[in-house]
């Protein structure tokens, strides 16, 4: 089966700044991939190439083509939100249905219609009248009444409140998800978003430092909650991270450490937010952690 | 929204959750459990993670897929989820309930059957 989205040493220059150093990683079908990084890693660039919207080195193939020449082709078939975007203020929610209808062949304006009735938005509704958390759940029934096969979110749901984003992650699985189209989403929102996602890849300073299913991490990686008592042995183990947890200590390792090392704990799921932090601190920061 | 604790992994959490509610008659015995989509929506969960759950309950004998028409409510399903729960009482919680009891010198008359 093609992957949907497949980049082989990819990098990514602003001048001679590299902002994304040699990043390979496949998406497939019917996955929901969540992009995580800290500012500045380099997450919004990694998206804007995969939207053609700046030249790279390397390879990129997204859906069969390479995103910086047929970009117009891609388009078709590829949704995209951006961390910029804005909904003109003097909108209505129909004139934008209107307007997307004249500009892209794959958009369904019945579609777009039915999507906006799960949300309390009205079409006769001006941009400028809705909250910020309505004005995204508008932009992603736009987006995804376009019949297309990946979407691109670049922090769909920064600076909403906890109901709005629920909202708009509840009408992305059940709008898009079919098990064929895939998502690639960034946020901040680590734990909230775990739940949802297949797969994560994850870049420091440009650089991927992980790219995987969540069933292969749980499956990879250990984390043991333990007494505080046994710190020491289970440090001696080389654990990835300590940190502490309800009721007492915990140590995520990157594959089992040694029997006698799990008989001191009790085997915990490794939590993304955690494995997050553990492999994207500045390694002499690893070396003093205590 | 909802957080998931870090002793399971999720897919064992919800497939928690919904015996739960199958053992309280939600869907009854012959009926249809809500499509995956709509699980995966009401829970905020990956499908793949939501077709995990509802194969490890029909793995335990208590849903079974109808090709075509959705996955359902096995009978005895609940009798079966009752005397699973029953068990892991008896062998788990009760002797750490009884050991707390003998703790606290609470003893049979203490304890209030009838409220």
């Amino acid at each position: 089966m093609e992957p949907l989205i497949q980049a082989q040493g990819l990098t990514l220059r602003y001048g001679r700044k590299v902002a994304v150093d040699d990043v390979s990683f496949t998406i497939p079908k019917g996955r929901v991939v969540g992009l995580l990084g800290h500012n500045g890693a380099g997450k919004t660039t990694l998206m804007k190439a995969l939207v053609g919207l700046l030249p790279s080195q390397g390879s990129l193939n997204v859906l069969g083509v390479d995103p910086a020449r047929d970009r117009v082709a891609l388009l078709e078939r590829l949704a995209y939100i951006p961390d910029v975007a804005i909904l003109p203020r003097w909108a209505r929610v129909d004139e934008l249905i209107t307007l997307m209808s004249g500009l892209h062949p794959r958009f369904s304006a019945d579609r777009a219609r039915a999507l906006i009735k799960r949300t309390s938005v009205s079409l006769a509704d001006r941009v400028k009248s809705l909250s910020k958390g309505m004005v995204v759940q508008v932009h992603l029934a736009l987006v995804a009444a376009i019949d297309a096969q990946v979407m691109i979110l670049d922090e769909p749901t920064l600076g909403l409140d906890v109901l709005s984003r629920k909202a708009f992650y509840e009408m992305l699985i059940d709008e898009w998800c079919d098990g064929e189209r895939s998502v690639l989403v960034s946020t901040h929102q680590v734990e909230e978003i775990e739940s949802l996602l297949s797969d994560v890849i994850m870049l420091n300073e440009g650089k991927l430092v992980l790219s995987i299913s969540l069933e292969e991490m749980d499956r990879r990686f250990v984390a043991l909650s333990h007494d505080p008592a046994q710190a020491a042995a289970i440090a001696a183990a080389h654990p990835l991270l300590r940190y502490r947890v309800q009721g007492g200590s915990a140590a995520l390792f990157d594959g089992p450490p040694p029997d006698s090392v799990q008989a001191l704990g009790q085997r915990m799921r490794p939590s993304l937010v955690d494995l997050f932090v553990a492999l994207t601190r500045a390694p002499e920061m690893n070396r003093t952690q205590g | 929204m909802q957080t998931w604790d870090h002793k399971l992994p999720i897919y064992q959490q919800l497939a928690d959750q919904l015996a739960a509610r199958l053992l309280d008659g939600d869907p009854a015995e012959g009926e249809a459990l809500p499509s995956v989509r709509a699980l995966a929506s009401r829970y905020l969960i990956n499908p793949l993670t939501v077709s995990r759950a509802l194969q490890a309950l029909g793995d335990e004998g208590l849903v079974e897929t109808r090709r075509g028409l959705g996955i359902y409510v096995r009978p005895g399903a609940r009798e079966r989820l009752r005397s699973a729960e029953r068990e892991r009482f008896l062998n788990d919680e009760w002797p750490q309930l009884r050991a707390r009891l003998r703790r606290l010198g609470i003893g049979p008359r203490q304890l209030n059957w009838e409220e």
